[in-house]
């Protein structure tokens, strides 16, 4: 049976086409869908094992980036959204994505309390839009979505993008195991807050959070812009050695793995088609 | 009773700290608190309602809804809103989520609060906050803390646009009048009862005559609409008179005879290879992908508007070509986005006013570049449409007029389930719809500076600002979901002239239209007929519907939450026919409005200008000579604004802006916009402003080879490149200035036709001029210097062809492709010296050509591992900037006979630094022959060494990246 994916879109998201095409790549049937159309069908998502909140600028960042979509899903999608989570599925912000659910209260949603915030996803402090590639290392943690991933070489591409939190939650994340990504140097060490290599001076370096399950994760990096060799900003480098060495440039890159991940989970090992 | 809804932020905010950087700047030590402020003119009366509501604009982890007395300490407050009537995009948000909340339904009014902690006079708020706002849209009030605590806070605003439906009426004109008065209508507009004018229609004497002749043989008064109409189509900006006009002999005008001549013999002669699908006639122009998909290009300039208000101009400029792109054959999707800003020293503060007594001061070059930059950067990343490529050019010159370029690329399948992708007809009895936002006062007579105070109540109509996200519904909605459904047979862009023009140029398929303006739906109440008729409201659409298809279109635009309205029908009746709740105000012949223009033939003259060349003296430090060089504000790093333009959305970015691990500002980029095909679109742009000063032909030539060197350099074959043209121009009633202008035609005629680069789209602005007052009250005119824009646009058959322009290896060898030759005229080094000298560099196409079609043959072979071409700055320039790109030194020796600076530092066209990595070498040279010479090696050592001078690469990374770094 097909394992499918729904992207969400409508009022400003952008990124739901190259998402959508990621997930086909992993082997899903992806579809995309306005969320009128899904708050007109809430049941679509009875039928589907992973809902996607893509990246963009859902109202134009009006409000506070997120906000104000997170408001729409709230009042026209909440209760075919807890039955969706309920289930044994798989859910991801990125970017726009991850503020809204953030904003939505899915994640983190210490203790199960889904609908609750207690992140905010706010302006950078260099408070300017930052569109550059980082490097992010996987946390331990117990995200299906992570699963054999270390570290991440990944765009982002946001204005604000930066956690914040109580110290007391940010304890808690730590102790449950909720933070999932966190920006390094490309050595590997902490950025601890160093601009660029936490472009926007999140709380403890955090790119990205999980619900306690894992299944849900909300990350700022945009892995659909980094599944191909050819994506990556050091794609002439890496071409042109691998000319020299007479090698052939393999075609996949980081972000990629997020998405098989999703397939594997559902048992479809291997599903992933060529491009 | 009107309400201030106010959230604070309680923890550390960005946007508050980088306004404290920017006062620290300007010597004041203040901390900062930022409050966004909701008005409404209706309270929210239940306190549960304004909770639900507040979750969506209150994050509880990091804000709170304020209460008086928690403001905290604090000694000044200041509030910074809009005008009645502007654009007020956070507004109209948050009354979407009213109504979707509470369903209360009412326009909500956004303002910022920004609490001031230091010591500070009422001079130094006042200083600090007309940095902060711009007095023709927004509005600003000041408290100190005292009266802040005494009155409760800071006063609700709502600017309301408060006009009533008393006078509206249609007016006659009388035009049987002397050739005075007529010549004054053209100038100063129509006069209203009250003796005053409705504002410059710029028509001539000429033009006013035909009007008056047209309308005496129709034997009735004309009515100012159609009077208003006439203006707007028959304008400069919308026939491009300049262009069309005859001129010395060239008797079918610049247009004709140099450009679409052009790319007639160039399509001619390719024959079956031609690249040209649809070019000239459309919003954009339409060039060959592959088999299935076309590309097509526009690019625009936005210049007046964004002297008077940068971030609105450049938002409305960016905005509006996207709709160029929505609107080319049946609806293309926009891919890609580029720039271009040529301005003022940012770090001069030039005193110039537009009225004498010192009135109206211009802007500040500072002011204009950060908000022309931020206004591209909210227009294109809301718009998730990935801006990879463009430029910032400087020169004092631009200080009252800017321009600013936006360009739009689009991606249409060739074939549209039976009709042709770049095709499209409005039929008879076809629905005019307009779709999008309503229609207030926005731009009308919008070019013009209305030195008029803008008193409260009145809308700001000088100038628009562009809603991003109300575009991107629609145009999701039409290229995503609408257009292969076939509902519509035509659309286009509701841009200069509004509906007078959209539905103008679409009747013209049907040879006529019927609209009742009654049906137009607008802002507020109280507008003049003529007014909705041309308004330049932005984010409007123009559609022709078959009437059985209205249903169906209009709730699928309703289901993604865009509006749409039905306002007339196409006819061919042969007139422009309008209607006011039933009465005809206007009806002229199509035939007229579009041809019924005089010809007025233009005069040119032409001198050569520049100076002796110089002679100056030999750098003694050449190291030191070459760090200024990099230091240059037209040579140094743009790096900050390459990274605040998401240009990775999408998923297409192949070879971005900032290329190597050094991070060297590319000037041309290569993206990949269908993800599961290989092929790879390439732009590129080329521009040299300054060679003007002394041959208008020169600099065009060089703009276009330039472009056209910068995309082959990058991957781009030769044979599948086309380009775009931009004039910016002054003074064009001036001989002299056509003169150049003619030469500059006839220059890239003979180019392109060489390179077989077809022209398919362009677009001119022939009036940057600003006149006005300096510091003293003298008057003042300041024109650009005659600016060429070209672009480049091409497909590589894969993005493995692609070539970056950082080295790749040490040992790779180094080589300069072309001729250098003595060419430091207008150069970026004698400018430095304070010299404009005279021998500019001049291009010879042929040899060029020969050039290029070789690096294209041995890209397909992967040659070459980097390529930087040579332009402003020279080889010297060229060189550093590789080393900086790559952090790999070069060991670089230079045999000339040339004096080593001139070598240097020469801007001779044609020419391309590249690496070639050693198994490569015979068969590069074998196919290059005479034309690449290796001039070096690339090595370990960090630092660039030429002949017996060495710098280190840090050093000129310093120089390269310092000049800008604080904006």
């Amino acid at each position: 049976m097909a394992i499918k994916s729904l992207v969400l879109t409508g009022y400003g998201i952008n990124s739901e086409e190259e998402t959508s095409f990621a997930f086909e790549q992993a082997g899903f049937k992806s579809q995309i869908r306005h969320i009128n159309d899904l708050a007109e069908n809430p049941k679509e998502l009875d039928d589907v094992q992973v809902l996607c909140v893509p990246g963009g600028f859902s109202y134009g960042d009006d409000t506070g980036s997120g906000n104000a979509f997170a408001q729409k899903m709230r009042l026209t999608l909440w209760d075919s959204l807890k039955k969706f989570i309920e289930r044994d599925t798989l859910t991801i912000g990125i970017c726009n994505g991850c503020q809204i659910v953030a904003n939505l209260g899915l994640a983190p949603a210490i203790d199960k309390k889904y609908g609750e915030r207690f992140v905010a996803v706010t302006h950078n402090l260099t408070a300017r839009y930052q569109c550059r590639w980082v490097d992010v290392a996987v946390q331990e943690t117990n995200s299906p979505w992570l699963a054999g991933i270390k570290k991440f070489h990944i765009p982002v591409a946001h204005g604000e993008g930066r956690f914040m939190m109580a110290d007391e939650t940010l304890k808690t994340l730590q102790d449950m195991k909720q933070i999932a990504l966190r920006f390094v140097k490309p050595d590997g060490s902490p950025a601890k807050g160093e601009f660029p290599y936490s472009p926007n001076g999140s709380t403890d370096d955090i790119a990205g959070v999980t619900d306690p399950t894992g299944r849900i994760l909300t990350l700022m990096p945009h892995p659909e812009r980094g599944m191909f060799t050819w994506q990556r900003d050091d794609y002439a480098v890496l071409k042109d050695r691998a000319r020299r060495e007479g090698k052939t440039l393999p075609e996949r890159a980081d972000g990629l793995q997020l998405f098989e991940n999703a397939a594997q989970y559902f048992g479809a090992a291997n599903a992933r088609k060529t491009a | 009773m009107s309400q201030r809804i106010e959230v604070i932020t309680v923890s550390e905010d960005g946007r508050a700290k980088v306004l404290e950087q920017n006062f620290a700047r300007q010597g004041k030590k203040v901390s900062v608190r930022i409050v966004d402020t909701y008005t409404v003119e209706d309270d929210i009366k239940k306190q549960a309602d304004l909770q639900a509501l507040s979750k969506s604009f209150v994050n509880p982890v990091t804000q709170k809804l304020l209460s008086r007395g928690e403001e905290g300490d604090f000694d000044w407050a200041v509030e910074i809103g809009f005008l009645p009537g502007v654009t007020d995009n956070i507004g109209h948000t948050v009354s979407e989520l009213a109504k979707l909340t509470l369903n209360d339904n009412q326009p909500v009014y956004s303002s910022q609060v920004i609490f001031l902690k230091g010591a500070l006079s009422e001079d130094d708020v006042k200083k600090l906050s007309s940095g902060l706002y711009n007095p023709l849209i927004q509005r600003a009030a000041i408290k100190n803390a005292d009266t802040y605590k005494k009155d409760g806070g800071m006063d609700a605003v709502v600017p309301k646009v408060k006009l009533d439906n008393k006078g509206i009426a249609v007016d006659d004109v009388d035009l049987n009048i002397s050739d005075e008065d007529l010549a004054k209508i053209g100038k100063d507009g129509i006069e209203n009862a009250d003796g005053t004018r409705r504002g410059p229609l710029g028509m001539s004497l000429l033009y006013m005559q035909a009007v008056q002749n047209y309308f005496k043989k129709l034997g009735r008064r004309a009515k100012d609409i159609e009077i208003e109409t006439l203006a707007q189509t028959w304008s400069e900006h919308c026939k491009h008179t300049i262009f069309a006009s005859p001129i010395d002999e060239v008797k079918d005008g610049l247009y004709k005879h140099y450009i679409k001549r052009a790319t007639q013999e160039i399509r001619n002669a390719r024959g079956k290879d031609d690249i040209c699908v649809s070019v000239f006639k459309d919003n954009s122009g339409g060039i060959v992908f592959d088999k299935d998909w076309l590309i097509t290009d526009k690019v625009e300039t936005h210049n007046s508007p964004s002297a008077l208000d940068p971030f609105g101009g450049a938002i409305t400029g960016i905005v509006g070509v996207n709709r160029d792109c929505v609107g080319f054959g049946r609806g293309a999707k926009p891919v890609l986005n580029r720039y271009g800003f040529c301005l003022a020293d940012p770090h001069s503060n030039p005193e110039f006013y537009r009225g004498k007594g010192k009135v109206n001061k211009a802007l500040s070059p500072a002011t204009i570049m950060k908000g022309v930059i931020a206004g591209v950067n909210h227009g294109g990343n809301c718009s998730g449409i990935p801006t990879p490529q463009g430029f910032l050019y400087f020169d004092d010159r631009y200080a009252g007029k800017p321009l600013v370029f936006a360009g739009t690329v689009g991606l249409i399948p060739r074939q549209i389930g039976e009709h042709k992708g770049h095709e499209k007809k409005a039929q008879v009895g076809d629905l005019i719809v307009m779709v999008g936002g309503k229609v207030g006062r926005d731009g009308i007579h919008g070019a013009t500076f209305s030195s008029v105070a803008l008193d409260e109540g009145s809308p700001a109509t000088a100038v628009q600002i562009g809603d991003p996200i109300t575009q991107k519904k629609f145009s999701d909605a039409i290229v995503k979901d609408i257009r292969d459904l076939g509902l519509y047979n035509a659309i286009t862009d509701n841009g200069a002239g509004g509906l007078s023009s959209s539905v103008g140029e679409m009747g013209g398929d049907t040879n006529g239209f019927h609209v009742e303006l009654d049906k137009v739906p607008l802002k507020y109440p109280g507008m003049q007929p003529w007014e909705i008729w041309i308004s330049e409201s932005q984010e409007r659409m123009t559609l022709a519907v078959p009437p059985k298809n209205i249903e169906k279109l209009q709730s699928l635009l309703a289901k993604r939450g865009s509006e749409s309205w039905v306002i007339g029908t196409f006819t061919d009746s042969g007139k422009c026919h309008v209607t006011w709740h039933g009465d005809t105000v206007m009806e002229i012949d199509m035939e007229f409005l579009h041809d019924g223009l005089p010809e007025t033939p233009l005069k040119t003259t032409f001198t050569r200008g520049g100076e002796k060349e110089p002679t100056i003296a030999e750098p003694s430090d050449y190291a030191q000579t070459l760090k200024n060089m990099l230091s240059r504000l037209n040579i140094c790093s743009k790096e900050f604004v390459a990274t605040q333009y998401d240009h990775n959305v999408q998923g297409s970015s192949v070879l971005g802006p900032l290329q190597g691990k050094g991070r060297v500002f590319a000037e041309a980029t290569v993206s990949r916009p269908v993800l599961n095909n290989p092929r790879g679109v390439v732009l590129s742009q080329g521009l040299a402003p300054r060679y003007s000063d002394i041959d208008t032909y020169h600099m065009a030539t060089a703009a276009l080879d330039i472009a056209v060197r910068n995309a082959v350099a990058a991957g781009c074959p030769i044979e599948h490149l086309a380009i775009l043209d931009n004039f910016c121009w002054c003074s064009s009633e001036e001989p002299e200035r056509l003169g150049q202008l003619k030469r500059a035609c006839e220059a890239i005629f003979n180019m392109s036709v060489v390179y077989k680069t077809p022209f398919i789209s362009g677009k001119d602005s022939m009036f940057n001029d600003f006149k006005g007052y300096d510091g003293s009250d003298n008057p003042v005119k300041i024109s650009i210097p005659p600016t060429l824009l070209v672009s480049g646009i091409g497909v590589v058959e894969n993005v493995s062809q692609s070539v970056s322009i950082d080295p790749k290896a040490v040992g790779d060898s180094v080589y300069i492709i072309g001729e250098t030759k003595d060419e430091l005229g207008a150069s970026e080094y004698y400018w430095m010296n304070g010299k404009l000298g005279n021998n500019v560099p001049e291009t010879d196409a042929e040899i060029n050509l020969g050039i290029y079609e070789t690096i294209t043959k041995v890209n397909k072979q992967n040659l070459i591992a980097s390529a930087l071409p040579v332009t402003l700055g020279g080889t010297g320039v060229t060189l550093a900037k590789k080393c900086i790109a790559s952090g790999l030194g070069m060991d670089i020796k230079i045999e000339t006979d040339l004096r080593l600076d001139t070598f240097l530092f020469s801007e001779s066209t044609g020419r391309v630094v590249v690496t070639v990595a050693p198994n490569d070498i015979n068969a590069f040279e074998k196919l290059f022959g005479d034309m690449a010479n290796k001039i070096g090696t690339v090595v370990e050592k960090p630092a660039l060494k030429i002949n017996s001078f060495e710098v280190k690469i840090a050093d000129l990374e310093t120089a390269y990246k310092s000049p800008l770094k604080d904006f």
